[in-house]
């Protein structure tokens, strides 16, 4: 209950500032239908010269779009702007007064930066996987649309958990003020579908920085590919590294404080 | 009552990494770094009681800030205990941290791209303040403190001593008991400086919260403490009442003198004479306070006098004379 | 003269060493997205044999090419200038007697670009290893004439983004601006996938355009695929252009710098 007043709190602030920069917003909409339109063409520019790319579909494709978008999200929405607000505190000293709010560190630093129109994202990525899903002239089965969003969900834990390692780091290097860059580089990596990659890139994508498991991994199991024992492997995974990132967390700001010293 | 802050034998020791400038120092320091340590704080002890007004003066870099910054809760001590209101503040305990602030001069806690308003809702939320507690709260800030059109607009909009007074209000909204005050007056003005120190001075009378502030000014020490604290390379060199501080190391002013000819006089007969860099049209000299009467109308008799200021001596040259002889 | 470069040189190299840690990481950001299509193309390929006649060596030896081109040819000043022009700190630097953008940023630009490059080679040697192109349609020829070509492209390109981050001065949305010149690039230079095996109207544009002389151009240079007829209209382009942007860059930055000492910042 505190924690959601919390949340609506901070979505309150962001929606605020947002408002003082509308015409950044407008902007920033138009270059995100931009992309989008460059997403489409580049699908449309492969498969005027294939008909299925890694064994994939044009529609298959549009709908692990539609997923990347929603990774993407998060990403834009939530870790980017976080991250900046962190790396900011961290030089300008004003993590210090993050550090003595009486409220979980990791989530501060998580949920005090939103972008809040970047939420409209959602909308198209959904709309990208209903088409694409419809194209594909896949029968699919609820039990299937169900395990497609609990892995997406599972995937993008994977990842925040991953996120929250990496700016951890920053407490013991001070200057790796480029902590996320890796991983919104990867992230592009998730536009296609893994199975396309060499297999030194797979195994970086599937099991280094896991962005695969929330793109191709999800929408595999949309396909109805993957099998119960996969399905919770990947559940357990996500538990455990949330687990082992909020230790990690915690160890950072031990060190921030010269507890480990 | 066990004291309010009650601080054993605490210490820091930092590790800083030693960088030399140039190319190949930068290609060495890249794969081997070398690390000296640096002791900013050493066994300090002191007591304080509930509702006390305590001062933290010592010389840039003396271990005032690693000090306050322990007892927030942000640092830990390489050695020593730290009791706070009966926690320990490196544990960093939400309910600790609800009855504690910390504002720091050069730090910015509001956002600079909103109203203040809108930060202050904010920290209602993340400290839980029910709302009948926080709209009394702000009321009485905003008697004493005139925040109320400050509030509209965006931070940024503010001058420095306005975002000043939104900074501590901010920090005050749920009514710690121990304020941990680093330069709050640092960059304003005289009546800046002024209007702080009366709204400190008055929230101390009205909410009995205990309050430790360090201070380059002076004037900021004399006028709201009656006890201060003095460290110098990050021992505590001093701890009692500003009156016996003020006979013990303050019995000298400066006198300040601008002559209408040429420098050509020695002033050194008169009184020990200073360095100044920042005025250098002035020469000065530092005499007791009790012969300042004497020498000033012997000045003013035997030489051509254009200006003459007395004033007291910089805070961090009193005490680097008093304790470092 | 020589002296003022030197010296920058000497600062702007020690500057960025200090950085070396978040050049390592930009590296890795801006190698992905060709790593990404040589994957994508080289998959296609090998289903199929070839695709619009590129086989499956030549989007790899293409792409490896690509990471070197691209890297000498980019530039960053976008985010090493605009900034000043918006908080003011250009100020200190309009009052030397040097070019802001001409000497000092340019030199910040090229001593970026050696520790980039520094670090790419390794990376380049792993992935030569990891993809083992066939470099045999390689003359020594084609890699002499793509140098001045890369530099020329470099000269171009660093012209054209000082002029759009000189927008700063006029508006605070030059950032905007720039992701969509990025957009253009990304969509005329040959960046994504070899010209040919884009629709034809883009490359019917892309012809007239300077993008492709950051990459399509340098790339075929290299790998020798050019005609000695398209090799010397490439030359041509790449001048027309060069003067072309050196008008426009000194139009913007000199109506820009009126403006920002008339507002005072």
């Amino acid at each position: 209950m505190q924690t959601l007043k919390l949340l609506s709190a901070f979505f309150k602030m962001n929606v605020q500032m947002s408002l003082a920069y509308r015409a950044d917003t407008v902007v920033n909409i138009l270059l995100n239908i931009m992309w989008l339109g460059w997403e489409l063409l580049s699908l449309n520019i492969i498969f005027s010269n294939t008909e299925t790319l890694g064994g994939w579909g044009l529609g298959e494709l549009i709908a692990l779009l539609g997923v990347f978008r929603l990774v993407n999200t998060l990403m834009i929405a939530l870790i980017w702007p976080n991250t900046e607000k962190f790396n900011q505190s961290i030089r300008d000293g004003s993590m210090d007064y993050t550090i003595l709010q009486p409220v979980n560190s990791m989530f501060l630093v998580t949920f005090s930066r939103i972008t809040v129109w970047r939420f409209w994202d959602l909308i198209l990525a959904v709309i990208l996987i209903v088409v694409g899903i419809n194209m594909a002239d896949q029968v699919t089965s609820a039990p299937q649309v169900l395990t497609f969003i609990l892995l997406a969900i599972t995937g993008m834990i994977i990842i925040y958990s991953l996120w929250i390692v990496l700016i951890a780091l920053t407490f013991w290097f001070v200057k790796f003020d480029n902590n996320v860059t890796i991983l919104q580089a990867l992230l592009d990596a998730g536009r296609y579908p893994a199975t396309v990659y060499p297999v030194w890139l797979r195994i970086i994508v599937t099991f280094i920085i896991p962005i695969a498991v929330a793109t191709t991994v999800p929408l595999q199991a949309l396909r109805g590919e993957l099998e119960a024992p996969q399905i919770l492997t990947f559940i357990l995974v996500s538990i455990v590294s949330f687990f082992l990132a909020s230790r990690i967390w915690k160890a950072g700001l031990k060190q921030y404080s010269g507890a480990s010293s | 009552m066990s004291p309010t802050i009650h601080v054993q034998q605490l210490s820091k020791t930092y590790k800083v990494p030693e960088r030399e400038g140039g190319f190949s120092a930068a290609v060495r320091g890249f794969f081997k770094r070398k690390y000296k340590e640096v002791k900013a704080v050493q066994q300090v002890d002191f007591k304080i009681e509930q509702g006390e007004i305590v001062g933290f003066l010592g010389p840039n870099g003396a271990g005032k800030t690693t000090t306050l910054k322990m007892l927030s809760g942000l640092l830990h001590p390489t050695d020593g205990k730290a009791d706070v209101l009966g926690f320990t503040p490196w544990d960093l305990k939400p309910e600790y941290l609800r009855a504690i602030t910390l504002v720091m001069g050069q730090r910015n806690r509001l956002s600079w791209d909103i109203p203040a308003a809108d930060s202050f809702l904010l920290n209602q939320a993340i400290y839980r303040i029910p709302d009948d507690e926080y709209k009394a709260t702000y009321k009485e800030l905003d008697e004493l403190l005139e925040l109320e059109p400050l509030m509209k607009k965006p931070v940024r909009n503010l001058s420095l001593g306005e975002r000043m007074k939104c900074e501590i209000a901010a920090g005050l909204l749920h009514r710690p008991k121990v304020l941990f005050l680093d330069e709050p007056t640092i960059g304003l003005d005289i009546t800046g400086q002024a209007r702080i120190r009366e709204f400190l001075r008055e929230y101390n009378k009205r909410t009995g919260a205990t309050i430790l502030l360090t201070s380059h000014y002076m004037a900021d020490v004399t006028a709201l403490c009656e006890r201060i604290i003095i460290i110098h390379h990050g021992q505590l060199k001093y701890d009692g009442g500003i009156n016996l501080l003020s006979k013990k190391i303050a019995p000298f002013k400066l006198i300040g003198v601008m002559l209408a000819e040429s420098n050509s006089h020695d002033l050194s007969k008169y009184g020990e004479l200073v360095q100044n860099e920042e005025d250098w049209d002035k020469q000065y000299i530092q005499v007791k306070a009790e012969d300042v009467t004497r020498i000033t109308s012997r000045l003013l008799a035997d030489l051509p006098i254009h200006d003459i200021t007395i004033a007291d001596p910089p805070i961090e040259d009193v005490i680097e004379q008093a304790f470092n002889s | 003269m020589f002296l003022i470069f030197k010296r920058l040189w000497q600062v702007n190299w020690a500057e960025q060493w200090q950085y070396r840690a978040n050049l390592l990481m930009y590296l890795l950001y801006w190698l992905v997205s060709p790593i990404i299509y040589l994957a994508v193309w080289t998959s296609i390929a090998n289903v199929k044999g070839s695709v619009n006649g590129f086989t499956a060596n030549d989007f790899v030896t293409y792409y490896m090419v690509l990471l070197i081109c691209d890297q000498i040819t980019s530039n960053i000043v976008i985010h090493t200038f605009a900034y000043k022009i918006q908080d003011g700190s250009l100020s200190g630097e309009l009052i030397k007697p040097i070019h802001p953008l001409l000497t000092n940023g340019l030199v910040n630009n090229i001593a970026f670009k050696m520790l980039t490059i520094i670090g790419l080679i390794p990376i380049w040697i792993i992935l030569f290893f990891l993809f083992k192109p066939d470099f045999s349609g390689v003359s020594l020829s084609g890699v002499l004439l793509s140098i001045p070509a890369m530099i020329l492209g470099f000269f171009i390109g660093y012209l054209l983004s000082a002029a759009i981050t000189s927008l700063a001065f006029w508006t605070t949305r030059v950032y905007s601006i720039h992701e969509f010149y990025f957009a253009i690039i990304l969509l005329f230079s040959g960046q994504f996938v070899p010209l040919p095996l884009m629709p034809k109207v883009i490359q019917d544009i892309a012809q007239f355009l300077p993008f492709q002389l950051f990459m399509y151009y340098p790339i075929q240079l290299i790998l020798g695929k050019l005609s000695a007829e398209q090799i010397i209209q490439g030359y041509i382009m790449a001048g027309v252009w060069l003067v072309v942007s050196i008008l426009f860059f000194n139009w913007v930055w000199r109506n820009g710098v009126k403006r920002y000492s008339a507002v005072g910042a």
